[in-house]
């Protein structure tokens, strides 16, 4: 545990300064909120009484739940990090917040009779859904804390996907659903207060009754195990009070990312050792933490605006946080030496193998080309009907193959350089900073697809640009990397969510753009597709001799004669240019980067080279056969190509991860 | 208008509807339009002239409500991803996008001469600029006296509106969204209904800053700052949500509520067109007529 390992930096667990500065800060700032509330314009016995239901109606029960909230967050991070012997889980981090966001998407348009009956349980469903699939997806490989948290990406990323499709697909139900998603904590009542207030009672009472246990998870779980403790039982109990807490605050005033990962960190930099101490600083320091952000956010705005959502705000510091606490994790095994996921091919294949899969791909195209359905059904379009629908259908077809072909090769180049099989374009947080280079041209230029288009490879190649600065510092290893995409993803998508919370113009361009649709593709997304496929892919074919050795480890590759930091580098522009250049064609969340290299690797092309190819034809196929149905199965309503090709890939990842698993044993 | 010999693409692409047993559409002599904006939709169904495709329409049924979509119309899917096969079988001859959809109109040139109009742009009005369309789009299709009567037909509806609504002038308005329990969308002096209230002679109680004509997400506390106005409740409303309100302390004492100045209105496009705005007036004058009657 980072813990021990760092017994320099033991302090007394008081540190009283630095607690009654944050305490005071905090109240500081709260009283100022409240002197500075804007007046009212209402003969004065009127807007006395107004006044009064507005301290005691609003404010007050925003800066308790406030309080509240942050507790129950500190406390819920501190928990699951405890269990998790994770310093960087939280509920955003494990997906807790994504899915019951979907949840509460999908019962908001599909069953409002659900939310009318009981929207925290709907929420909680989805929660309790999302980190069983984290958990999952991690299992086999002992819950190591890397896999965890980026299975929690994948798993957050579907999610968005999904509730993105679903908020498309209803429209007009959107104000809501962005305001839960961006977390606000405006109040016009007790009722927040009352229903987490006991909930945090008792999540502290049951947290303070399993102490011992907590004490002893934190060991190694051999010496748990020796000392009697049922480890599987107690680390479900306590796995399940901090579920309930995140997914309670959550569907009581929406997302509000990372409290749980700050508070649990600071407190042990504020000295906090034991859970005794934990279990009282990670909560306290929760509540001081957001009461401030949420007083800040009201005096930063105007009137009765707040300048920006809370949940969004924690993220805006929530992001170099994580940055700063990656130190702590402890670097992964490095996978590819030892998971048999990532053997699972019982014969090489050699390129001549890939002839199949070309023809296949050929075949394909064939039929996104000719088949489809018209006014009346399905038809086999030939003639001039075909070479009428050709402009339609030929650059969409193009469009979709080469982003798949790139996010395949990108996916393939990020798990060989991270030596990490849950790598991927998404995941390094540059398709996320396309969408804020998109918000920033639609905000500032006249509208128009260049300045789009301009817009997302900016910010693209901006975020790629920290990125790259970063993995130059020395002692940043592949994990750190992709942690660090994580948290610029975070960052990045914090200020999407706010513009999409406005539910204006830019919001629905946004939205657009995010749900990924071939849709608006012409000539010039073709071309850019084929060349960006000819003129980045090419580069890495002619450096695979870096790809093999990469991942055996610096020391092995340096000895090797490879220059480890200059290619490393080279490579991962590459896969970040191709990440971008594919955002633009079929959005930011397709997955096909992560599931693609896994299928070359499952049919049995594992040397450097025949993934890599094999990776671009399978990405390329998949993505094809995803717009194809995208655009006939809810014929003339298109779904989003990337939500399509997540949704394939999600599932099929599970299985592949859980079959490579059992192998093991 | 159109030539008298039809193209042979024109021809054709009618044989092939009717083989596909579409019925032919109404103006088969005139002009084939189609639109991809509800604005224009909404513009063209009111001048008489219904487009053989528009998008979204079940949620145009449900949102704008009126005009009422003629059957033959074809349904080109969502408007952010409009269709464009589609679109190119219903043989358009013409199509009117606006400044909403400018990263499509590539594609919509593909298919048949666009023509683009902007009534929303930030921080501009835009009655004026759905005048402009409505004008716009009679010259386009020679029916420039059906648009004329049409824009007389809604100055002089708001003029006897106006007329009516002469004893509340003295309160204000604020049309808002319900976002959730919590939060309100609420439109500004430069949004279409704050317009039409200025058309009213009635004044807009949000005086704030908006962008893209409202400002989102405001909390509800907000609402005590004009405890004067009368609360324009546009839908959607979301599930569950008065619910919740009516159990709010807050809102029960908000002098709006208590003293009967919410104003549930039916279902409005907020980024409509001269219809959109014809359809707030009259629900508009219609809640206020019978909220002023029951509270004397």
């Amino acid at each position: 545990m980072a813990d021990a390992a760092r017994p320099a930096r033991l302090r007394p667990a008081g540190h009283p300064g630095a607690w009654l500065l944050a305490a005071l800060m905090a109240a500081v700032l709260l009283a100022v909120v409240i002197a500075t509330r804007p007046p009212l314009p209402a003969s004065p016995a009127l807007a006395r009484t107004l006044e009064s239901i507005l301290l005691w109606q609003s404010l007050i029960p925003r800066a308790v739940t406030a309080l509240i909230c942050g507790a129950s967050l500190g406390l819920a991070g501190m928990l699951l990090q405890r269990v998790l012997r994770n310093p960087i889980a939280d509920a955003s981090t494990l997906g807790i917040a994504s899915g019951a966001q979907l949840a509460l998407t999908v019962a908001t348009a599909y069953a409002p009779a659900l939310m009318v009956l009981s929207s925290e349980g709907v929420a909680l469903v989805g929660g309790v859904a999302a980190v069983a699939l984290v958990l999952g997806l991690s299992w086999r490989r002992g819950l190591d804390p890397m896999t965890v948290v980026l299975s929690g990406m994948v798993v957050s990323l579907v999610a968005a996907a999904a509730s993105a499709a679903v908020i498309l697909a209803k429209g007009e139900y959107v104000l809501s659903l962005f305001i839960w998603g961006a977390g606000s904590l405006n109040q016009q009542s007790w009722d927040a207060v009352l229903a987490l207030g006991p909930r945090l009672v008792l999540g502290l009472a049951a947290a303070a009754l399993l102490l011992r246990p907590l004490a002893l998870l934190g060991l190694d779980e051999d010496v748990a195990r020796g000392l009697g403790l049922a480890l599987h039982a107690t680390r479900f109990a306590v796995l399940g009070i901090a579920v309930w807490l995140a997914a309670s605050v959550t569907a009581e005033v929406g997302v509000i990312g990372f409290v749980g990962l700050a508070a649990p960190a600071l407190a042990r930099e504020l000295g906090a050792r034991t859970p005794r101490q934990m279990l009282l600083a990670a909560p306290t320091l929760g509540a001081l933490l957001l009461s401030i952000t949420d007083s800040a956010v009201q005096l930063l705005g105007s009137g009765f605006n707040d300048f920006a959502p809370t949940g969004a705000a924690t993220a805006l510091f929530g992001g170099p946080l994580l940055l700063w606490l990656m130190r702590r994790v402890p670097p992964a095994l490095p996978p590819q030496a030892s998971d048999p996921a990532l053997r699972s091919g019982r014969t090489l294949r050699s390129l001549r193998a890939l002839g199949p899969i070309a023809v296949l791909i050929a075949a394909l195209a064939a039929l996104g080309l000719l088949l489809g359905r018209g006014p009346g059904g399905w038809e086999l379009a030939t003639g001039s009907l075909f070479s009428e629908l050709l402009p339609f259908r030929g650059p969409r077809l193009v469009a979709a193959g080469a982003a798949g072909a790139l996010l395949g090769a990108a996916g393939c180049l990020m798990q060989r350089l991270t030596a990490n099989p849950l790598a991927g374009p998404e995941v390094l947080g540059v398709s996320a900073g396309g969408g804020v280079g998109l918000l920033l041209a639609l905000t500032l230029l006249p509208a128009g697809p260049f300045a789009m288009l301009g817009g997302i490879a900016v910010g693209s190649l901006s975020v790629l640009l920290v990125m790259l600065l970063f993995a130059a510092r020395p002692g940043i290893g592949p994990q750190r990397l992709l942690l660090a995409g994580i948290a610029m993803g975070a960052l990045c998508m914090a200020l999407v969510s706010t513009a999409l919370a406005q539910g204006d113009l830019r919001a629905y361009m946004l939205l657009v753009w995010l749900s990924g649709s071939t849709n608006r593709a012409g000539e010039i997304e073709a071309w850019t597709g084929l060349i960006a496929c000819v003129v980045l892919i090419a580069p890495v074919l002619l450096a695979v001799r870096w790809l093999d050795m990469l991942p055996l480890g610096e020391a092995t590759s340096r000895s090797l004669g490879l220059p480890v930091q200059g290619s490393r580098i080279g490579l991962a522009g590459l896969a970040a240019l191709m990440t971008a250049v594919a955002s633009l064609l079929v959005g930011p969340l397709s997955l096909i980067g992560l599931i693609a290299p896994h299928m070359a690797r499952l049919a049995g092309f594992a040397r450097s080279r025949d993934q890599l190819i094999a990776s671009v034809l399978i990405g390329c196929g998949v993505m094809i056969l995803a717009d194809w149905l995208a655009r006939l199965v809810a014929f003339p309503y298109q779904m989003p190509v990337g939500l399509f090709a997540a949704l394939i890939g999600g599932p099929y990842l599970i299985w592949l991860l859980n079959r490579g698993g059992s192998r093991q044993g | 208008m159109i030539p008298t010999k039809p193209s042979p693409t024109r021809r054709s692409a009618l044989a092939l509807l009717a083989a596909a047993g579409l019925p032919l559409p109404a103006q088969a002599a005139g002009l084939r339009i189609a639109t991809v904006d509800w604005s224009v939709l909404e513009t063209l169904l009111a001048l008489d002239a219904p487009p053989v495709a528009a998008p979204e329409l079940l949620q145009f049924r449900e949102v704008a409500v009126e005009p009422a979509v003629p059957a033959s119309v074809t349904d080109l899917g969502l408007r952010g991803t409009i269709n464009f096969e589609l679109l190119l079988l219903s043989r358009p001859e013409l199509i009117f996008s606006s400044s909403f959809y400018v990263g499509s109109e590539p594609r919509l040139r593909r298919i048949a001469p666009v023509e683009s109009f902007s009534v929303y742009a930030a921080g501009r009005p835009p009655y004026e600029p759905a005048l402009a369309m409505t004008r716009g789009i009679g010259a386009r299709l020679g029916i420039a006296a059906r648009a004329e009567r049409y824009i007389a037909e809604t100055e002089a509806e708001l003029a006897s509106l106006r007329e009516k609504l002469k004893p509340y002038a003295s309160r204000p308005v604020i049309p808002i969204n319900l976002g959730d329990a919590r939060h309100m969308r609420v439109f500004g002096g430069d949004s279409l209904f704050g317009e039409v209230l200025k058309r009213l002679g009635l004044a807009n109680a949000w005086v704030d800053q908006t962008s893209y004509s409202a400002m989102a997400p405001i909390g509800l506390e907000a609402l005590a700052r004009v405890p004067d106005a009368f609360i324009a409740l546009i839908p959607p409303v979301p599930p569950g949500a008065m619910e919740t309100l009516a159990r709010s302390a807050f809102w029960n004492a908000l002098p709006n509520l208590r003293e009967g100045r919410l104003l549930p209105l039916a279902s409005i496009n907020p980024y409509g067109g001269l219809p959109a705005a014809r359809r707030f007036a009259r629900l508009l004058t219609e809640a206020l007529l019978k909220a002023g009657s029951a509270h004397g």
